[in-house]
């Protein structure tokens, strides 16, 4: 397989990149703008994820949620995931964050070879997920803050004044190469309606031109044995 | 930290080893087997309740209703319950349970499963518009399935894909996405019966059917004709035509020439529809077909094979290294994220190679088939391909009964929150002493648990060795050292499934 080329790339473009406004109570905002190779990772990878947020036990690249019995932490949706030389981990207290209540995102980063952890400046933003807003070009980002790092850990609060789903990302530069990691954020539950509606929408039109086409058959059968019976 | 079980002891693997080693030089050595046909053997009493089952039709409504019922409940607590996969009777009722448990099912009563399919149930409800009986005005296109697709591979690349999902993007564990797949599978399902001729989703695309089907070749039971000759006069052929009041049979099967399991869905239509009354279950020596009776094809054996080297897979993928094995190659292929480039070359890897070796291992025993008197024309390289795969069913078979027994015992303990509360409202993560917990209390004693896994595999084993023999004497004309190739092939197999069996595996939930 062809090595993909470390520097010098254009960053995959896998969620689009359109600012969006007015998401959430900032704790913190400072603008970083970084353009050039951008290595990202989306920890999220189809369509049919968006929503979900928890996926398998302990597996690189999906949540999992636990339950820390040591402190009074509550309990943590966590994703292991890895870009580049390093091994990303983030943690979101709590596991079920919800509109206008607090909550915090840890990130931790640290490098595959050695462990050691990546020690600079890290940005944190968020944006609204979803391909409905790509159409709608509603996809402003807005910044969260940017964290140093603080007992091997980056910590960034968030509060969120509305339920949806959200892409929070983790920017960064190690090596002169830069990083985005994007990890999907959904305060609130998720809706039931928007599936089961998609459907029940796909399976009535189906049916439904089922039958225009059952009924046009039927009309020409009709006609047919009409214009047969009238023949001399 | 991530919980593993443990795997097959060192004296299990060691017994199961040498009993291999003894069985493989037995096969080598005993004369090969006779012509004479393995025969059903004829229960007037399961016959009859067989027949009563199927003619009253109520109880087997009864029993749709009751699996549409838990496929609605996984569908509403996929979508609107704890995303936490041990708080949700979806990913528990359908991964645990369900997935792990219906290869049981076809072990003991073949494809019974597909007469109770909620997806089927439901396309049935919405296109037809009634429960019970034909619909004499259909609300189907009834196409013929287009030639290019009569054949098995959407199914497997259903099932390829089936199995990405599982593994790969890990939806197992998330009970949104399973919701989302249950409706996904109801659309696709009602789409072909709105569009095709009687089931053709059944037939021809649905992954876990077409499984079910092969593995049911191997099962002790078979729906049958009970007198062929009533069979051989008949002129009608209401098993394959329907009645006015009862469907055809929905995978084109006409039961008086009927020789496998694969394709029959368990419907009961023909036992309804013959007026004979000539159709009935019945047990039979275990896996005849496979043995004797099923015709090979070009696409069911390849079905057959990618199914080895899936089930294998399986196991790959829920060893301790594997996620540092994937974090490596990902690194190598400059991968990120979920790295399911990576997975997916690994699948393809996992999947590709004991096909490959299974290929190299036909090519060397074509080398060595001579023509002879059963066989005067040297074979050709497709019918050994195609005749020799059903080696792999009882291997695929055994090993995926091996592996999904550790799960069932170990992870499928209902415990009272998840019946109370199904949709996991309001439910905590699992704590450690509850993961704990659960890891230790299983449904069989740990010996329970090696004995039955050592026993399944050697199972496996013995029938694969009986493939070899019937089908490669009796039917191919080979002699016994002509497939030593075969043989080494089904050794290896078994010896890599016992080292898989063997090591730590971890958690699914």
């Amino acid at each position: 397989m062809r090595r993909r080329p470390y520097t010098h790339n254009p960053a995959r473009q896998l969620e689009g990149y359109v600012p969006s406004t007015g998401l959430t109570e900032n704790t913190m905002s400072k603008g970083y703008n970084k353009r050039g190779n951008i290595l990202r990772i989306i920890v999220v990878l189809s369509l049919v994820l968006q929503s979900v947020m928890a996926q398998a036990h302990h597996v690189l690249g999906r949540p999992s949620y636990s339950l820390n019995e040591d402190s009074n932490t509550p309990p943590s949706m966590q994703v292991e995931t890895q870009i580049g030389d390093y091994f990303v981990t983030y943690m979101v207290f709590p596991a079920f964050p919800k509109a206008k209540e607090p909550g915090r995102v840890n990130m931790y980063a640290a490098r595959i070879d050695d462990g050691s952890s990546f020690n600079g400046e890290v940005t944190f933003t968020v944006r609204n997920n979803g391909w409905l807003n790509d159409f709608l070009s509603n996809r402003q980002e807005e910044t969260l803050g940017v964290q140093l790092l603080d007992d091997g850990v980056y910590r960034q609060g968030f509060v969120f004044k509305e339920d949806g789903d959200y892409i929070v990302s983790a920017r960064f530069e190690s090596g002169g190469e830069p990083y985005i990691i994007d990890f999907p954020l959904r305060i609130g539950a998720p809706s039931a309606v928007g599936p089961i509606g998609i459907t029940v929408t796909i399976l009535a039109l189906l049916l439904l031109g089922i039958n225009l086409l059952k009924r046009r058959e039927l009309m020409r059968a009709k006609v047919h044995s009409a214009q047969r019976h009238h023949e001399p | 930290m991530t919980m593993t079980h443990p795997g097959l002891p060192l004296s299990w693997a060691l017994g199961v080893f040498i009993s291999m080693l003894v069985l493989a030089l037995w096969s080598m050595t005993v004369p090969p087997p006779g012509s004479h046909q393995q025969h059903s053997w004829p229960l007037p009493g399961l016959a009859s309740l067989s027949r009563w089952l199927t003619a009253t039709t109520w109880p087997l409504r009864l029993l749709k209703l009751l699996i549409v019922a838990l496929f609605l409940l996984v569908i509403i607590a996929g979508l609107q319950g704890s995303p936490i996969p041990e708080r949700n009777i979806a990913t528990v009722l359908t991964w645990n349970w369900w997935w792990a448990g219906l290869v049981f099912s076809v072990f003991l009563l073949g494809s019974a499963w597909c007469a109770v399919c909620p997806w089927d149930t439901l396309a049935n409800w919405l296109v037809r518009l009634r429960l019970p009986g034909r619909q004499l005005t259909a609300h189907s296109l009834a196409l013929k399935v287009p030639k290019a697709l009569r054949n098995l591979w959407p199914a497997l690349w259903l099932f390829v894909g089936l199995t990405w999902l599982e593994l790969g993007v890990g939806i197992t564990a998330s009970p949104y996405a399973t919701a989302l797949l249950a409706l996904t599978m109801v659309v696709l399902t009602t789409a072909s019966l709105a569009v095709f001729e009687r089931k053709a989703f059944c037939r021809y695309f649905c992954p876990v059917g077409r499984t079910i089907g092969f593995y049911a070749q191997l099962a002790p039971i078979e729906l049958r004709p009970v007198d062929t000759d009533i069979c051989a006069r008949c002129t009608t052929l209401e098993c394959y035509h329907g009645t006015e009041k009862v469907d055809p049979c929905p995978t084109h099967l006409v039961m008086g020439k009927l020789i496998e399991n694969t394709y029959c869905v368990s419907c009961g239509n023909c036992t309804q529809s013959c007026p004979h009354q000539n159709i009935a279950w019945r047990p039979r020596p275990l896996s005849r077909e496979a043995l004797q009776t099923a015709r090979p094809h070009w696409d069911e054996a390849w079905f057959m094979l990618c199914l080895l080297g899936l089930t294998g897979f399986h196991g790959v993928t829920m060893l301790p290294q594997w996620t540092g094995w994937i974090s490596g190659l990902g690194q190598q292929l400059q991968d990120s994220g979920q790295l399911l480039l990576s997975f997916s070359l690994a699948m393809l890897l996992a999947t590709a190679l004991p096909i490959l070796i299974y290929a190299l291992c036909i090519g060397w025993l074509r080398a060595l088939a001579k023509p002879s008197r059963q066989q005067p024309q040297h074979m050709g390289f497709k019918p050994l391909f195609s005749g020799c795969a059903f080696v792999a069913l009882p291997l695929a078979f055994a090993y995926h009964l091996a592996h999904n027994l550790n799960h069932l015992v170990r992870e499928s303990g209902a415990s009272p929150e998840l019946l109370s509360n199904p949709l996991g409202l309001g439910a905590l993560p699992l704590s450690m002493e509850e993961i704990h917990l659960r890891h230790m209390n299983m449904w069989i004693s740990p010996d329970w648990l090696s004995a039955l896994q050592a026993g399944l595999l050697l199972l496996g084993f013995w029938i694969a060795l009986q493939v070899i023999r019937h089908r490669g004497h009796r039917l191919l004309g080979l002699q016994r050292l002509q497939l030593f190739p075969l043989l080494l092939f089904v050794c290896a197999t078994t010896a890599y499934h016992l080292w898989l069996l063997m090591q730590p595996m971890t958690m699914r939930m």
